[in-house]
């Protein structure tokens, strides 16, 4: 079984609209239906209630891309990478996803022609590996649908 | 009902000055601070014990180092407080310098911003994202630039225009950071940042300062301050993100802001003779002219190719080279841009001048984001 790199943040298991795609770990206030991403308990950032109003919600690994741009120039912060985990390199793809559940998120688009891009594709979550060791690590990226 | 600044008694500025703006040196902030506040005071005619309160717009120099600056200019012990909001820093120091003015607890304020860059520490929140360290601020630019040109089918060479404007208007100014007027060729050949983005098409972040002096109508009469050079404050605006902003929220956030401002002045868009914005990449003063209402979305690229931006054209967009030659030190940035709308309006432009310039609108975002808006307008 894979270790997830950032397991706050996403599941294996999909939705019941994205069965196939990993979920990502949001949340919704159950006093006013907002819903966000990532899952905190800190307070509805709509209408300023915490406590049990902040439920956990699976949000479907499947959205529409609004823009996306390819890093040429990025130095990683040394301090900020993962015991055996392979550092980002670029050039790497980012994408500015509105998922289908709600919340618009920033995330590393992979298996892309970034040239042939265009608002409103659909992209789906999937998992990749970036361990560089015995262990399976692995992290979230987003993909075109087919 | 909340007052606007209108509501109260009248502000102006009534004195200018700079440190330029310029690679990180060895040169101590106190005396990039102390250059900028003396050429404020001797602008105005007055003298540092004729100011009654200041505010330091700063982010990068830690704990409270107005008073290791100010002390030199003699002891007054008056009021001081240091303001920090990323990029806003300036312009947020400028807006609480006013209301104090036109609340009238002060009849003479300072507003100066002094920074010396260095690496960014981003709050601590205790949560974890899919990929912000991998998103530095070129690479959200190059995704509002992403998002703008696809849906408005503009073309990133056109955009690169924004840059062969300000680095020629820059070019006339002796604080900005950038004084070198350089080619489409050579912009868009610059090496590859994030997306079509590309170093001249960002702004330096450098040392500087840049000083301020409003004062009350009381003021100017009784330190004998010249009436003809001082510039009204018809409006300030300060908004910050809320949830349910439309994506890229920069622009909802800037259309918003301004609109407020506007409405506070009495005045419309067209109305608008010299804009200066948070430029600090090429994408952003697009959509800001757009924000302000000057022109419908997807129109200020044309507008940009005519001309329509330039000093003479239809309204001068940063004229003083905004932040992608002016440069862009976070703490001076807002506060210059006061300074160079009052010269504007003024007629002391010199070779940046802008004609019959009367009113003028500085804009700045500071991470987060906050948005500013101040209207200045020629008596
Ligand atoms: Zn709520």
């Amino acid at each position: 079984m894979a270790e997830l790199l950032k397991p706050d943040l996403y599941a294996q298991d999909g939705t019941t609209s994205a069965p196939k795609h990993p979920s990502l770990k949001g949340g919704k206030c159950a006093h006013c239906g907002f819903v966000f991403f990532p899952l905190q308990a800190y307070g509805c950032e709509v209408c300023g209630q915490s406590g049990d109003c902040l439920q956990p919600f699976a949000l479907a690994g499947s959205g529409t891309l609004i823009a996306s741009a390819k890093v040429h120039a990025y130095t990683p912060d040394a301090k900020a990478v993962a015991a055996d985990v392979k550092p980002l390199e670029a050039p790497f793809v980012i994408g500015t996803i509105k998922l289908d559940d709600g919340p618009t998120i920033r995330t590393l688009v992979t298996d892309v022609d970034e040239t042939t891009l265009k608002r409103g594709q659909r992209m789906m979550s999937k998992l990749v590996p970036v361990g560089t060791g015995a262990r399976t690590i692995v992290d979230l990226r987003f993909i075109p649908a087919s | 009902m909340p007052k606007s600044l209108k509501d109260l008694r009248p502000v102006y500025v009534v004195g200018v000055g700079w440190h330029r703006y310029q690679r990180l040196s060895g040169t101590p902030y106190v005396s990039l601070g102390l250059h900028a506040i003396r050429q404020s005071l001797a602008d105005a005619g007055i003298a540092w014990t004729d100011v009654e309160s200041s505010y330091m717009g700063t982010g990068y120099l830690g704990m409270a180092p107005g008073l290791p600056m100010l002390r030199y200019l003699g002891a007054t012990g008056r009021h001081l407080v240091h303001v920090e909001n990323a990029s806003a820093s300036g312009s947020a120091a400028f807006r609480h310098a006013c209301i104090e003015v036109a609340a009238g607890m002060a009849d003479v304020a300072l507003a100066v911003g002094v920074d010396k860059p260095e690496t960014t520490r981003h709050p601590v929140t205790g949560l974890s994202s899919l990929a912000n360290d991998a998103i530095a601020f070129f690479t959200h630019y190059a995704l509002l630039m992403d998002q703008y040109a696809q849906e408005h089918g503009a073309k990133p060479e056109d955009i690169a225009l924004v840059a062969v404007k300000n680095l020629y208007n820059g070019s006339l100014n002796p604080n900005a950071h950038r004084q070198e007027e350089r080619s489409l060729d050579e912009i868009l050949n610059g090496r590859k940042l994030s997306g079509w983005l590309t170093p001249l098409q960002c702004c330096p972040v450098g040392e500087g300062a840049a000083a301020v002096i409003v004062a009350s109508e009381d003021a100017i009469k009784r330190l004998s301050i010249d009436p003809d050079r001082a510039i009204r404050v018809a409006a300030s605006a300060a908004c910050s993100e809320r949830s349910g902003l439309d994506w890229p929220v920069d622009v909802a956030l800037t259309q918003v802001t301004m609109a407020d401002a506007l409405q506070q002045a009495g005045l419309k868009p067209q109305n608008v003779d010299v804009l200066e914005v948070h430029d600090a990449f090429t994408i952003e003063e697009v959509q800001y002219a757009e924000s302000l209402g000057f022109c419908k979305p997807g129109e200020a690229v044309h507008l940009l190719k005519e001309g329509a931006f330039n000093i003479g054209g239809k309204m001068a967009v940063s004229p003083s080279g905004g932040l992608i030659a002016m440069g862009h030190p976070v703490g001076p940035t807002g506060v210059g841009q006061i300074g160079e709308i009052t010269m504007q309006l003024r007629g002391e432009a010199g070779l940046r001048q802008h004609k019959g310039a009367k009113v003028g609108l500085a804009h700045m975002i500071g991470n987060g984001p906050m948005c500013y808006a101040h209207i200045l307008q020629k008596p």
